[in-house]
Parts: structure tokens; C-alpha cells; sequence
């Protein structure tokens, strides 16, 4: 087998499973600690203030400044920019297309894919020049913080290398960061991904039953 | 000291929603803008994630989903020893109100203040807690009163009240609508909110009375996280007012006691109390838009700002109805910037006030207020929680400001056309 | 050790050292052109030889000579511009290239790196004299630290993705052979295709941010005449020494240079003619060469080569003593103003911002 039929294989296989298996069963666990029935009398809805929370902490609202913009807007730069990279350059859905869900849909003309790609970039340097040289953000970052951020690059990087989709060795390299990526996902703080759905939903149900939604 | 005690509590208090917390957080640092006490100080280690570390690793190495597999590689983190749990006691106590701002902030929502009164449940377990408030509990254990105000002084003060404002206020009266507790700071320092309440209810035509066996609304264990001493505080005031077969209790101008009796007090008792729980902002709101209270058409002209206090209105809810009383009375209110639910917390609240040692960081976290007040300019501040009003106080003092801080309660009382 | 022989070795360490680095810079810049001789050849240019007649009896050499000296012709098929079979200029281009400039551009490059290596060995760094004195003078704000870092790795990414295309071929190709340089050299070019214009973004945006201090101010001459940073005491600086301001409009220039010229091969049916491509490619590889040779510099000075330099740019505030030391006059100034608040550490020149008591 070449490196990128494996890649594009049985190692396809390995990592999407534990990527799927993983994130189900850390976010099954997480479900089954429970919590303990609430008897007081709620003033509101506590599924209305789930939803709510949902939205509301999309925005930092409470008029801070500074600290939250610049993860604001570096934050969307390099979210947006990969989830349209992601979703919508046409080697991806193709793939998925083959791989994943068996259809496709409409794709990004090829100078939307880059300028998606250099945003997301953008986003991430600025990200990741932030944790190394705020005095918060190194005293609480730890290892998995660089690794996920590292590999999250890497992915992208390797990507980037690939564009002109005429080698193997490039688009196999691609496919192996990924999949590297993909069997670190459950085990890291990349399961944000799914986790923060429930974590604003439980503040979102806490306080909604009490009338607010911080 | 107990560390396994400690290890045991964490891992017994971390449910559904702190799991979720705890596999949330992205080390963003957002968290750390929204706390007076970073913001004032600079020091890194007042972020409020910071403050949940042994938490985190507790969970991490014990409790986490997936956290096996790791432990077989050595991923996992260090436990949790006495030296962490010591570094943590300042952190956890002396450096956090439960304000509540970061939760606001957070992009993934994660309730920081409420796991850091996770934690305290921990410390208490371990035996870690601030001399302060240690005292404060086995004052309510040995006399049965945080601040030591036993039942015949408590008789005392309402009687001087009642006869200042020429109305009686009968103790212990079965059958009214409402019972009313204080918070200890207002027994001790604010006392004429007795009074204005008496004044208030009289016009409205309200029934209502106080109970010897239960007029203290402060809870202590809530802020210390002892759920022991939580419940038998609760307890007694739900023995109280079921005795006096009362319809309400009111929750008055003291920020954690509505969240103490209303929210967690069913859950700690262990059932529905027979009366309703309503704080004392909701009720003078409620009465005022039945036009059971009339002000005077004079307003006060003094620049005015309130201070929201965090209980009340971030963790309460209760966000208008202090905005509502205070336009009734007052014809030049101006909201501070941040105003309602994102305010800057006083500094003393969650035990901070009761803890001794950490009078010059809560001194140095009012900096935060200060910036607020200054931009207003304001003649008065007004505020609806006798904790913050002593601690704003106390910091406007050693600041040097000239700023009195008044009571909402009393403040309608004093417009109050009679 | 006496002190006579202590002044003799340092010399004789920088003979033999000299001798050595020429040696290593003599070989590869021999590698690089193909031959020990240095003579600069273009690779594999051809003399020209044309194919035989293909108009039957008539002499083919008159057509061929107008073909070779790009003469249009009426083509079928072909939209306007595409008349031009042979533009012998690429040849010069070529040649341009492959020769001087990798030749130039690489030895310069390497004599950079060479003289960086050798003032380490020799000179050392640089060090605070008398140690620290714990306090901070803040020095770089949040901004000017982000666009730093965030132009930097751009610079990284795209220096070493553009040293793969231009120099590849002579160094990387022999080693792991041409089918996997083929990959490389793909992978390189679109890595520096699309970051390319990030980094214009961040240059332009770079420029403005740093702009204010790197001003000509009166006393940066003296600082060189005094002997700048090869002095044996510290002539007082402003902000930015003549050195720093000197590298700072050397991004200028030559980073516009690079910026203007990369756009247009980044979008290459913007240009008009292919002449325009050949232009702006001579631009941009002999400006990115400048300026890495010069960002080594810039690299080492501001990591290992002054003690307590990295500092300022990762936490934003320096060392008192590096300030008085390196930057007295902006010192002075600095610690006077003191606006800025430096965040978890004592800032210098500052009163406790602690309560009336």
C-alpha cells in the first residue's frame, strides 16, 4: 500500500472512529454524572434559559473591553475562516462526499477557499501569539493548550502545502495530520468543540429557572 | 487537614454541569478582565480559572470520562497534595466574592463562581477556611448568631425603632402575610431599615412581624460552603415562619440570603416551604405598582447611582425593579457604566468582608468601584445590600472619597408621603 | 594566565575562524554555481541551435532569427498577446536568475549568517553590566507586540518556504532527489502563494504601528559616531538606535519591494506582458534575500545576542539596567512619563499605587 492510500485507508478508518467514539463517550460521561433535581420553584423557564444561553455568550456582553476583543475578533477570524474552509473548498467536500455522508453541495470559488485559509491563519497566529505572550494566558496554559493549537496549525499548514492537489506525498501528509489530529481531539480541550453546548446550556438552565441569564 | 477528605468532596461535587465546565474551558483568560481583584492588582493568579486548579485536576485524575486511558500513559495530572490546597485557601476565599462577573464573560459559559463555591465545600472538608469566617461559624453553632446578636438585644432594637417611628411592630405575630429577616449587618450597623419598613408596611397596609427565634437572613455556611451549617440556618427559619404560619418571608437588602432561602434552601431542607420566598425589592416593586405606596411628589435632588449587588441582581434576577423604586424617588439617577447585570462587585461579598486577612486586598479591589464612581460623579450612592453598603463604606473611607452610601429601603421610606 | 596572553588568543580565535568560514563559504557558494572556479554559469543555457527547414525550399534561418528575437506573428487560435513564440529576454532572465542572483543572494545570506556566528564566538553576548535591577520600564505595548510576532512568523514561514523555491534546486534536489523535490518545491510555492498576502497586510499595518519612533532624531548620528553597537561603553539611544531604524526602513523599502512585486506574481494576469513577471520576480528574490540576510541579524541581536532584549517584545517591559544601558535617553523619558502600567512586576520610576492610608 502507498502512504497515501493508508492514509486515505485503514488509517482514515482508525482516526475518524476514535474521533467519533471518543467525543460520544466523553460526552455520554459527562451526561451520566447527572445532577441533582432542583426543588425550588423556578421563576422562569430553565429550557428557555438554556436556549438563550446559547446565543448570549456568542458575544461578551457586559461591556468589557480590550482582553475580550482581541480574542473576539481573533477568535471569529480563525473559527469562521476554518468551518468555510472547512465546509465549503471543494477538495473537502469531495471528500466528504466520498468518505463521510455520500453528497454534496454548493462550494466556494476556489479565491474564497484562500482568502478563507489566510483568514483563519490570520486568526490563528494571533491566537497563539496571544497564549505566549499574555501574562494570564501563560500562567494558565498548560501542555494541551500548545499540542492542540500546534496540531491544529499543522493540519492547516500541511493543507496549505497541498493546494495544487498534484502530489501524493503532499495530499497524503494532509490526510496524516489530520488523522494525528482527529485521535487527539476527544483526549484534549479540542472537545470544546462539543462541550461548550452543554456548558453554556447548564449556566443558560441554572439561572433561567432563577429569572437571568449571565 | 484532610486532603483525601478534600479529594473526596471534589470528586462528589463535580455533577453533570461541572464536568461540562471543566471540559469547557480553552484557557482563553477572558475571565480574568471580568474580576476586581485581577483587574486591581495585576496578579495572574486571580484569574478566576485559575482558582478552580484543584478542582480540575481532581477531576482530571479521578473522575473524568476517558481519564483511564490516560492514567495508564501518565497523562494525567499530579494529585492534588497539602501544599496546593494551602496556596488555594487565599485564592478561593480571600480573592473570590462569588460575584459572578466571569461566568458573563465567558465564551463557553462555564459558571466559574459557582465551582469555586464548589470548591470551598472542599476546603471546608480539609479544614482550609479563613479565621474569619471559622469564627463567624462556630459563633453560629455555639450562641446561634454569626455577629452575636442574641434574641433580647435583636427585642431591644426593634422596640427603640418602633418607637422612633411611632408605630409598634408586634414580634412573633401568628397569622400575617409576612415575616421579615434581616441580614446581620443590618441589625448591627443599619438598623433603621426597621423602622422604614415599619413606616412602608403601615401605608401599604401590610401585615407583618419578626420572629425572635429567626430574624437573621445571612447565612454563613452558604459562604463558607458548609452545607451543614447551610441547612440548620435554613431550617431555622423555616421552622420559624411555618410556625407563624406566615404567606411570606421577606428576603431583605442582603445579597446571598434571597439565594440562600429561595434557591438552595428547598434543596438543602429537603422540601417546599409552606410560605413563599420574596425579596424585599420585588415587594416594595409589587406594592408600589398596586399604588398600595405613595411617594411624595418632591424628588430627591441629589445625584444618585446604584451599585447593583451581585446576589441580588446577576445571580438574583432582580435587575429592574431596584431601578424602578429608585426613579419613583429620586429625579436625578444616573447609572454608572456596566450598570444592572454586568456591575463591578463591591469586593466584600461571599465571606470576603468576615475574613481579616483579606481586609487590604478587598480595600485595593475597590479600585474597580472607583473607576465607576468617578466617571459618574455622584452625590450619594445608593445600594440595596448591607454588606456592600459597609464595605463600599469602609473602602470609600480609606480612599479618601466623600460619598455617603444609602440603603433603597430606607431611602423610599425617607420619600414616603405620610 | 597573564594578561598579554589573554589579548593574543582572541585574535588568533577570529584568524583561524576567518579562515575556516571562508573555506565553508568558498565550497557551497563552488556548489552552488557548479563549479570550483566560481565562474557564475547559467544552468544548462543552450547556444541556440535551431531545427532544420520546414518551408521546403525556402531558407528557414531568416524565420527562425525573427522568431528567436520575439517578433509577433498572426497565430490562429491565439487571443492578442500570445503572438510572441520565443521572448529570448526570458533566457536573460534566466540566466539572471540562476546566476547572480542565487550566487549574490546566497553568499549574502551566508556571510550573514557567518559574521552573526562569528561575533557570538567572538564578542559574546551582550550583557547587562552589573546585573538587573528588578524594576520594569514598560517598552512595547500589546499591539506593537502582537503585529511583531504575528508579521514575524509570517516572515518565518515565508522566508523559508521562498529559500526552498529559490535555492532548492541547488541544495535540497541533490539530496533527496528530484521526485520528492518536486513535492517540496510544490508544497513551498503554495504556502508562500497564499500567506504571501497576509503578510502584506501585516507589513502595512506593521509600518504604521512602529512608524512614529523610527523617525530621524537628533543624537542618532552621534550614537554611530560614538560606535554604535560595536562600542565598547553604550552611547545613549533614543527608542530605536540608527541600527533599529535602519531596519526599519530597510522593511520599508524593500519590504514594499517584495510586498508589490509578490502581488503581481500572486496574480499574474494583472501583468500585461510576461517581461512585467520576469521584472518583478528579480525584485522580489533580490529584496527577500536583503532582508533575510538582514533578519538573521535582527533575529540574533534581539534573542541570544542581548541579554534582556527577547523581554520587551514577549512581556512588554525591560529591565531598568537594559534600559538605561542600551536606550538611556528613551529611559529617562519613559520611566518619567509613566503611563503605561506594567502588569506582574515593580515598574520603575513608579509611586505604589496603593490607597491614602
Amino acid at each position: 500500500m502507498t502512504f497515501l492510500e493508508i492514509t486515505e485507508g485503514p488509517l482514515w478508518v482508525l482516526a475518524s472512529s476514535v474521533f467519533v467514539l471518543g467525543a460520544l463517550w466523553r460526552i455520554i460521561g459527562i451526561i451520566r454524572f447527572g445532577r441533582k433535581p432542583d426543588i425550588s420553584i423556578p421563576r422562569a423557564s430553565a429550557l428557555m434559559g438554556a436556549i438563550k444561553g446559547q446565543f448570549l455568550h456568542f458575544v461578551p456582553h457586559g461591556g468589557f473591553s480590550f482582553r475580550t476583543r482581541y480574542h473576539l475578533v481573533a477568535g471569529y477570524m480563525f473559527h469562521l475562516g476554518l468551518f468555510a474552509l472547512l465546509i465549503y473548498a471543494a477538495p473537502h467536500v469531495l471528500f466528504l462526499k466520498e468518505n463521510v455522508v455520500g453528497f454534496d453541495w454548493v462550494t466556494m470559488p476556489r479565491w474564497g477557499f484562500i482568502l478563507s485559509a489566510e483568514i483563519a491563519f490570520a486568526g490563528l497566529i494571533l491566537l497563539w501569539i496571544r497564549r505566549i505572550s499574555d501574562p494570564v494566558m501563560i500562567q494558565i496554559s498548560d501542555a494541551d493548550d500548545h499540542i492542540a493549537s500546534w496540531l491544529t496549525f499543522l493540519a492547516m499548514l500541511t493543507g496549505c502545502l497541498a493546494l495544487d492537489e498534484s502530489h501524493d506525498s503532499l495530499r497524503a501528509l494532509h490526510m496524516l495530520s489530520v488523522e494525528i489530529w482527529l485521535i487527539y481531539f476527544p483526549f484534549s480541550r479540542l472537545m470544546h468543540a462539543v462541550t461548550f453546548v452543554f456548558s453554556r446550556g447548564y449556566t443558560g438552565a441554572f439561572f433561567g429557572r432563577r429569572g437571568v441569564v449571565p | 487537614m484532610s486532603v483525601s477528605a478534600a479529594i473526596e468532596t471534589f470528586v462528589n461535587n463535580i455533577d453533570a454541569s461541572a464536568a461540562a465546565y471543566l471540559d469547557s474551558c480553552v484557557h482563553c483568560g477572558q475571565c480574568a478582565q471580568a474580576c476586581h481583584f485581577y483587574e486591581t492588582t495585576g496578579d495572574v493568579r486571580y484569574t478566576p480559572v485559575w482558582k478552580l486548579e484543584p478542582m480540575r485536576r481532581v477531576y482530571k485524575r479521578h473522575k473524568a470520562p476517558l481519564s483511564g486511558i490516560k492514567k495508564m500513559f501518565g497523562l494525567v495530572p499530579d494529585e492534588v497534595d497539602e501544599d496546593m490546597l494551602k496556596e488555594w485557601e487565599e485564592l478561593i476565599y480571600d480573592s473570590c466574592t462569588l460575584c459572578g462577573r466571569c461566568t458573563i464573560v465567558c465564551p463557553m459559559g462555564i459558571d466559574i463562581a459557582g465551582l469555586v463555591r464548589k470548591s470551598r465545600e472542599a476546603m471546608v472538608a480539609a479544614g482550609l477556611v479563613p479565621e474569619g469566617l471559622n469564627a463567624a461559624a462556630k459563633r453560629v453553632l455555639e450562641i446561634g448568631r454569626p455577629l452575636g446578636i442574641k434574641p433580647e438585644i435583636m427585642a431591644k432594637i426593634v422596640g427603640e425603632q418602633a418607637e422612633e417611628v411611632g408605630i409598634p411592630i408586634e414580634l412573633n405575630k401568628v397569622g400575617v402575610d409576612y415575616m421579615i429577616i434581616l441580614s446581620a449587618m443590618e441589625v448591627l450597623n443599619f438598623y433603621e431599615v426597621i423602622g422604614a419598613l415599619a413606616r412602608i408596611f403601615k401605608q401599604a397596609g401590610v401585615t407583618w412581624t419578626i420572629s425572635t427565634e429567626a430574624y437573621e437572613a445571612t447565612n454563613v455556611g452558604i459562604q463558607m460552603g458548609d452545607k451543614e451549617i447551610a441547612r440548620t440556618l435554613v431550617q431555622r427559619i423555616v421552622d420559624a415562619a411555618e410556625k407563624l404560619q406566615v404567606k411570606y418571608v421577606v428576603s431583605p437588602e442582603c445579597g446571598h440570603a434571597y439565594s440562600a432561602l429561595n434557591w438552595e434552601g428547598p434543596n438543602l431542607v429537603g422540601k417546599n416551604y409552606d410560605f413563599e420566598v420574596i425579596h424585599i425589592l420585588e415587594l416594595l416593586d409589587q406594592l408600589v405598582r398596586e399604588g398600595r405606596i405613595k411617594t411624595k411628589s418632591e424628588l430627591d435632588q441629589r445625584r444618585v447611582t446604584f451599585h447593583d449587588p451581585c446576589q441580588i441582581v446577576r445571580r438574583g434576577g432582580i435587575v429592574d425593579e431596584p431601578r424602578n423604586l429608585l426613579h419613583m424617588v429620586s429625579d436625578n439617577f444616573i447609572e454608572m457604566e456596566n450598570y444592572g447585570v454586568a456591575n463591578i462587585c463591591c469586593g466584600g461579598g461571599g465571606g470576603v468582608s468576615s475574613n481579616s486577612r483579606a481586609e487590604e486586598l478587598r480595600i485595593k479591589s475597590f479600585g474597580a468601584k472607583k473607576k465607576q464612581l468617578d466617571a459618574v460623579g455622584p452625590e450619594a450612592l445608593v445600594t440595596a445590600c448591607g454588606n456592600c453598603r459597609n464595605v463600599l463604606e469602609e473602602a470609600i473611607d480609606e480612599f479618601g472619597m466623600d460619598l455617603p452610601v444609602l440603603g433603597l429601603t430606607e431611602l423610599v421610606a425617607e420619600y414616603l408621603d405620610d | 594566565m597573564n594578561k598579554s596572553m589573554k589579548k593574543r588568543l582572541p585574535f588568533k580565535r577570529l584568524t583561524v575562524m576567518a579562515c575556516f568560514m571562508m573555506l565553508f563559504v568558498w565550497v557551497f557558494a563552488a556548489g552552488m554555481t557548479g563549479s570550483f572556479d566560481l565562474k557564475s554559469q547559467a544552468y544548462a543555457q543552450t547556444s541556440g541551435n535551431v531545427p532544420g527547414k520546414t518551408l521546403g525550399n525556402q531558407s528557414d534561418s531568416d524565420f527562425w532569427r525573427q522568431l528567436r528575437r520575439g517578433q509577433p506573428f498572426d497565430l490562429s487560435g491565439t487571443p492578442g498577446g500570445m503572438q510572441v513564440l520565443i521572448q529570448t529576454p526570458g533566457e536573460e532572465w534566466r540566466s539572471l536568475r540562476n546566476g547572480p542572483l542565487s550566487y549574490w543572494g546566497g553568499l549574502l545570506i551566508l556571510v550573514s549568517l557567518v559574521f552573526v556566528i562569528v561575533f557570538f564566538l567572538v564578542h559574546g553576548r551582550i550583557k547587562m553590566t552589573g546585573g538587573r535591577t528588578g524594576r520594569a520600564v514598560p517598552r512595547f505595548s500589546q499591539p506593537e507586540r502582537w503585529i511583531h510576532w504575528f508579521i514575524a512568523s509570517l516572515f518565518i514561514l515565508l522566508g523559508f518556504s521562498g529559500l526552498f523555491v529559490m535555492f532548492g534546486r541547488y541544495v535540497i534536489s541533490p539530496i533527496i532527489g528530484k521526485d520528492a523535490w518536486s513535492a517540496v518545491a510544490s508544497a513551498s510555492m503554495q504556502a508562500h502563494n497564499l500567506l504571501g498576502p497576509l503578510f502584506i497586510v501585516a507589513l502595512v499595518i506593521m509600518l504604521g504601528v512602529y512608524l512614529k519612533d523610527n523617525i530621524w532624531q537628533k543624537g542618532d548620528l552621534t550614537w554611530v559616531m560614538q560606535g554604535g553597537f560595536f562600542s565598547k561603553g553604550h552611547p545613549p539611544s533614543w527608542k530605536y538606535n540608527l541600527g533599529e531604524k535602519f531596519w526599519y526602513w530597510l522593511l520599508f523599502f524593500a519590504g514594499l519591494a517584495v510586498s508589490g512585486s509578490g502581488l503581481l506574481l500572486d496574480f499574474p494576469w494583472l501583468a500585461e506582458r510576461v517581461q512585467q513577471l520576469q521584472l518583478a520576480h528579480l525584485i522580489h528574490g533580490g529584496s527577500a534575500v536583503i532582508l533575510i540576510a538582514v533578519s538573521l541579524v535582527h533575529i540574533y541581536l534581539g534573542t541570544i545576542g542581548v541579554e534582556g532584549a527577547l523581554e520587551g517584545m514577549t512581556q512588554g517591559y525591560v529591565d531598568e539596567k537594559w534600559a538605561q544601558e542600551h536606550h538611556g535617553w528613551w529611559a529617562e523619558e519613559a520611566m518619567a512619563e509613566g503611563e503605561d502600567v506594567v502588569e506582574g512586576a515593580v515598574q520603575a520610576g513608579q509611586p505604589d499605587n496603593m490607597p491614602a492610608e
